[in-house]
């Protein structure tokens, strides 16, 4: 899994079947450094099922599993290499354990 | 997933008994996560119809193989999906762009 921000939606018509209904986030990854969460330059598009807004910090799945966020029996036939499995609160970056508060700060 | 454009298309008379009947498109990633190649573009299968020009969704490694149907074709991205329009920045209350 990694941590990102949820920059925008993608609008998609004509799709695999795969796909179901669900929404298609853009995601921006974020990488630490110090105490401190920063973009990294790399967007992956990402399924959403739970629904993750604009400027939320998400974290994503990644590769075959990301199938398993859906719930079974519905995500039998999806196929999806990237998926939102959780809206992350808050975090503890550095050893102190200070928790920074991802959902009231801009970053 | 990516983000990518449909930049041309790929034709082949010989090929693996697997990749059979399926359209090869060749996509040039807008966003690339932490690419396998030093390229810039990728070969994906095309099930959905996309065109030169357009924007499309490509699902790579394992579940992209498994958009044609089988786990034996040598595949490792398909397209899924034909992109519309990508909104970003705040959207309207009820969700619509």
């Amino acid at each position: 899994m990694m941590l990102g921000r949820v920059i925008g939606e993608v609008w998609a018509t004509k799709r695999a079947g795969a796909f179901g209904h669900r929404k298609a986030m853009l995601v921006a990854t974020l990488a630490r450094e110090g105490d401190r969460l920063f973009p990294t330059g790399e967007v992956v598009v990402a399924l959403d099922d739970i629904g993750a807004q604009q400027g939320n910090v998400v974290t994503v799945s990644w590769g075959s599993g990301a199938r398993a966020v859906f719930a079974p029996p519905d995500n039998r036939h999806v196929l999806v290499d990237a998926a939102i499995s959780r809206i992350v609160d808050a975090i503890t970056l550095d050893e102190s354990g200070r928790v920074l508060n991802l959902q009231h700060e801009e970053g | 997933m990516i983000l990518g454009q449909v930049v041309g298309t790929v034709w082949a008379t010989r090929k693996n008994p697997n990749l059979e009947r399926l359209k090869l498109a060749i996509v040039r990633p807008h966003f690339w996560y932490n690419p396998p190649h030093d390229v810039d573009h990728l070969v994906a299968v095309d099930q959905v119809g996309a065109e030169r020009g357009q924007d499309v969704l490509v699902c790579v490694g394992q579940p992209g193989r498994w958009m044609a149907g089988t786990s034996a074709a040598p595949i490792e991205a398909s397209i899924m999906a034909i992109v519309d329009r990508v909104v970003m920045g705040p959207s309207t209350e009820d969700g619509t762009p």
